[in-house]
């Protein structure tokens, strides 16, 4: 037999609704106040002071979103909590209670339609025009540099510069106040080139070239990382950023060109240090080579390099080449792919060419 | 009660003959035909692949104790993220809450005593463990490492193990393109006489969104994953640039796919919600036909939104807008549901059952997950917080926030009927304060550490914290509360392997709820309904009698249960 069981009664919207209603909204206030007039870089890097032109336009977008979400958020927690414990069974209802039977409401279901529509109209036609400033905003710009992605290393490409500047061993230099382009792409798989006080970050595709423009604002070094999984040592793909007057930044052009032109692609070997060698000899190369070094048949992922330069049975190196201290530089620098592995380049071992030189010296003295 | 049975429609004459129960172990448990069984199945494989790759997800963590890496190597622990991601997603989520919850709930909610093709459903689920025995014997050849997306280049590294990747996923998206076809079919042939579209109970309405996703979507996965198999096999340069393929192309066709395959697993747990909310609130659902049309728009919109995961990843300045803007839009069908669920609430009489915590714990998470993702489909945003662990924590909150908790919340709810006894209460209600304290610890920290700068798929963040030094601090924060989750889930097992011996006996509707599966006896008979009820209207009206006829004379067959906790409404007619 159905009997038509009891319905809960309480005035208005619920006993406390509007009180609990301002104080969310104090809530929603103080989120606010803090996102435009408190200090976020514990959240957004550099937000105080900006780094770059358009972190600026997108720290401001930033805080249009976190202050409209936030409230949206306090009011859904809050409300939930509130109606959890406003509304709650009690111990004394009879068996039968039940809630007030209300099914819809047109109209506020209007409301809850149209509010968040024309919220999102908002920020659409924010967010179109940080894009535009993005993508078509920059003046002409005035330095125009490419950035390779390797694993795991980036390599920077100035005009002007013969040489490459690689991230393992030296940071990427940019002018403060100059707009810059950057022309993103990569050699193997897929990196990301970011810095996160810049905020902008664009893949290094294999076979496509992006374009990154902006202008850097404030002096500084600031960490580059690789923002796309690119393999084993992804984690380790980090760089340095230097932006710097433009003064120093041309001496720093021209001290770069200068060495290249001395160096002319080979390497001093003269003052390399067997001792430091060694030092390096266990971070850089234990990974493959045997430490302490090992003859040539005990192989670990490539040869023991005991004895290089003296093994009566291995006149030659697995180039074909016999083991000059010249020759043993040029394969440190370029690597090599031969019969038994490949030996990575001084851009993905990280070496200087100090390192270079005091590696040739230790090996040369394994006799 | 006999003049209801004429009434029946003749499409449903040939079901009005009972099939016998099957006989033997093989053919009742092991390659059984009846949806109910087949849930269960899907239910402990779910739970057994989620003890795997949770403890998979510990190791990350573990592992991000130390800025330089706790317990093991870089290439340790590429696999390992890759195999979590990739096991949770194919072989968890979307074998729980499609699977066991649709398989065992939707013929009992529409009064069907099965799915349309019930071979189909049993090789759909006997397709999981093989993909599952593909998917974990590529750890013999070195595993996965280029995450849950495997984007190629990266991932043909993988070699053997990658190839085995894409036939696990590939052979999942057969069951998963099977199932979806299957329940379409069931929802829109077998309802109930008298059962209208919009009569349907809304984890209907969510299930038949999510299988009209299963269907249409995962075809584009199995391409891009076939091709990238043969790619690895055959070399085909699909994806190789220095052969004229393209890169970006695998990106394109991977997330046609995964984008609808999130909302394949929240949709379910907003069905779940939809039922849970408005039996612990002794209320209607507020607003219907809103959140039945927005289930719907959402699995739509779902398709056209792909794009936002590639903002940087190599597409046209000009490409990023609609997408930018229809993510946008999804804002506002989600936005209709959580205001609906919430009036839903309101004004109710709200108990506090563990299915109610977690439902209420899923609006807070689920919100704040849906906020997080309005910052990632806004292109300027997008371009800083892409590729960082602020993803990370936005995505978890959706999946773990979302879809888990909508499935712990079905789990208490259901497994009376399941079963016929009740999860311990007590043990239930600890578990959902763990997960959600869990959960929140684990992934809230994720957004700054992202927008600080640290990029997800680290398996060492050195350099980062040299930069950021708080990072070390919030990165084992994080590791202390993801096991509080990973309690909550043992808790969550052992408490069902428990009840089904020593839990209360749970009678025919413990809830005092309304749907049609809480008509029949708990657990349910073979063939579930005697005879097939007749719907006069939806299931939420609490203050009317249960809207059918024709629910056979079980009623009056109360077994002693343990407790109820709501008086049962009588059906229509039963008494009169």
């Amino acid at each position: 037999m159905f009997q038509s069981p009891s319905v809960v009664r309480f005035k208005g919207l619920g006993p406390g609704f509007w009180p609990v209603t301002i104080v969310l909204a104090l809530l929603s206030i103080a989120n606010a106040w803090y996102f435009l007039y408190g200090n976020i870089d514990w959240i957004m890097p550099g937000a105080s002071q900006p780094v770059a032109d358009r972190a600026s336009d997108i720290d401001g977008l930033f805080k249009f979103m976190a202050v409209s979400s936030g409230a949206i958020m306090i009011f859904v927690a809050g409300y939930v909590i509130y109606f959890a414990i406003a509304f709650r069974a009690r111990p004394t209802d009879s068996p039968d209670t039940i809630g007030v039977q209300i099914h819809d409401s047109p109209k506020l279901e209007l409301w809850w339609t149209v509010l968040p529509a024309l919220l999102l109209i908002l920020l659409t036609a924010l967010s179109i025009n940080v894009w535009y400033k993005i993508y078509f905003g920059t003046k002409a710009p005035a330095l125009t540099m490419e950035v390779i992605g390797h694993q795991f290393y980036f390599e920077f490409r100035y005009p002007g510069l013969k040489t490459s500047v690689f991230s393992k061993t030296e940071p990427m230099h940019l002018p403060v106040g100059v707009p810059v382009r950057l022309l993103i792409t990569s050699t193997d798989v897929i990196h990301q080139f970011w810095v996160p006080e810049i905020r902008l970050k664009s893949a290094g595709v294999p076979g496509l070239v992006q374009s990154l423009n902006f202008t850097p604002l404030r002096t500084g070094t600031y960490d580059i990382a690789c923002a796309e999984f690119c393999g084993a040592d992804h984690s380790l793909m980090r760089g340095k950023l230097v932006i710097e007057p433009v003064a120093t930044f041309n001496k720093w052009l021209d001290s770069e060109n200068k060495t290249a032109a001395a160096g002319g692609g080979a390497i001093n070997l003269a003052g390399g240090s067997a001792g430091t060698g060694k030092t390096l000899f266990a971070q850089k190369c234990a990974a493959c080579h045997n430490n302490p070094p090992t003859p040539f048949d005990q192989k670990l992922v490539g040869p023991g390099l005991l004895h290089i330069t003296d093994d009566p049975a291995h006149p030659t190196l697995v180039t074909g080449k016999t083991p000059t201290p010249e020759h043993i530089a040029e394969i440190l620098q370029n690597g090599f792919t031969g019969p038994i592995g490949t030996m990575p380049n001084r851009q993905a071992n990280g070496l200087s060419d100090k390192d270079i030189a005091n590696a040739v010296a230790y090996l040369t003295s394994l006799k | 009660m006999q003049a209801g049975t004429s009434t029946t429609h003749e499409a449903h004459d040939a079901h009005d003959h009972i099939h016998p129960p099957p006989e033997g172990f093989v053919r009742k448990y092991v390659f059984s035909l009846d949806h109910k069984v087949i849930g269960f199945q899907y239910f402990f494989t779910g739970l057994l692949i989620m003890f795997i790759a949770g403890s998979f997800a510990e190791l990350v963590r573990l592992q991000l104790t130390d800025p330089n890496g706790a317990i093991m190597s870089h290439t340790a622990y590429n696999e390992m993220f890759s195999m979590h991601g990739t096991a949770m997603v194919w072989l968890v989520l979307i074998p729980l809450v499609t699977g066991a919850l649709g398989n065992f709930v939707m013929p009992l909610q529409i009064g069907a005593r099965d799915v349309a093709f019930p071979w189909l459903n049993m090789a759909s689920f006997w397709i999981l463990p093989v993909a599952a025995l593909i998917l974990f014997s590529s750890m013999l050849w070195g595993g996965p490492h280029a995450g849950w997306t495997e984007y190629p280049p990266i991932s043909l590294a993988d070699g053997t193990a990658g190839a085995l990747w894409c036939l696990a996923i590939f052979t999942i998206g057969i069951s998963s393109t099977m199932t979806g076809l299957n329940f379409m079919v069931t929802i829109m042939k077998m309802r109930a006489p008298g059962m209208t579209w919009t009569r349907m109970p809304l984890f209907i309405w969510a299930t038949f969104a999510t299988a009209l996703m299963n269907m249409v979507a995962t075809v584009a996965l199995s391409v891009a994953v076939g091709a990238l198999f043969l790619e690895h096999v055959f070399s085909v340069p699909f994806f190789d640039p220095a052969r004229g393929g393209s890169v970006v192309l695998y990106q394109h066709m991977f997330w046609f796919y995964s984008h609808p395959a999130v909302y394949i697993f929240i949709i379910p747990a907003f069905g779940v919600v939809s039922e849970v909310l408005p039996t612990f609130a002794r209320k209607p659902i507020f607003g219907y036909k809103m959140i039945a049309f927005s289930s719907m728009a959402i699995s739509i919109l779902a398709f056209t939104v792909w794009m936002h995961h590639m903002f940087p990843s190599g597409i046209a300045p000009w490409l990023q807008l609609p997408f930018m803007i229809l993510t946008y839009a999804i804002g506002i069908p989600t936005g209709i549901k959580i205001f609906s669920w919430m009036a839903t609430i309101w004004g109710g009489r709200i108990h506090f059952t563990s299915s109610m915590l977690y439902a209420l714990g899923f609006l807070i998470t689920f919100t704040f997950g849906g906020l997080s993702g309005i910052f990632l489909a806004s292109v300027p945003v997008d371009l800083h917080m892409h590729g960082t662990v602020f993803v990370v924590g936005h995505f978890h909150y959706v999946v773990a926030g979302g879809a888990v908790m909508g499935f712990l919340a079905a789990v208490p709810y259901w497994y009376p009927k399941a079963t016929g006894r009740m999860l311990n209460e007590r043990l239930a209600q600890l578990g959902f304060w763990l997960f959600f304290i869990g959960l929140n610890g684990t992934f809230l920290p994720m957004h700054w550490l992202g927008l600080e700068g640290m990029p997800r798929r680290t398996a060492t963040y050195a350099g980062f914290a040299k930069a950021f030094p708080d990072a070390v601090f919030w990165n084992q924060f994080e590791t202390a509360f993801s096991f509080l989750m990973a309690a909550a889930i043992g808790l969550l097992a052992f408490n069902v392997i428990w009840s089904l011996r020593h839990g209360t006996l749970a009678g025919i509707n413990p809830w005092g709820a309304r749907t049609l599966e809480w008509t029949i006896s708990s657990p349910p008979p073979y063939y579930n309904f005697k005879k097939i009820p007749q719907v006069f209207d939806r299931p939420y009206n609490f203050d009317q009698p249960l809207p059918y006829r024709n629910t056979d004379n079980e009623l009056d067959e109360f077994p002693e249960f343990g407790r109820v906790l709501m008086p049962i409404p009588q059906p229509v007619g039963a008494g009169a």
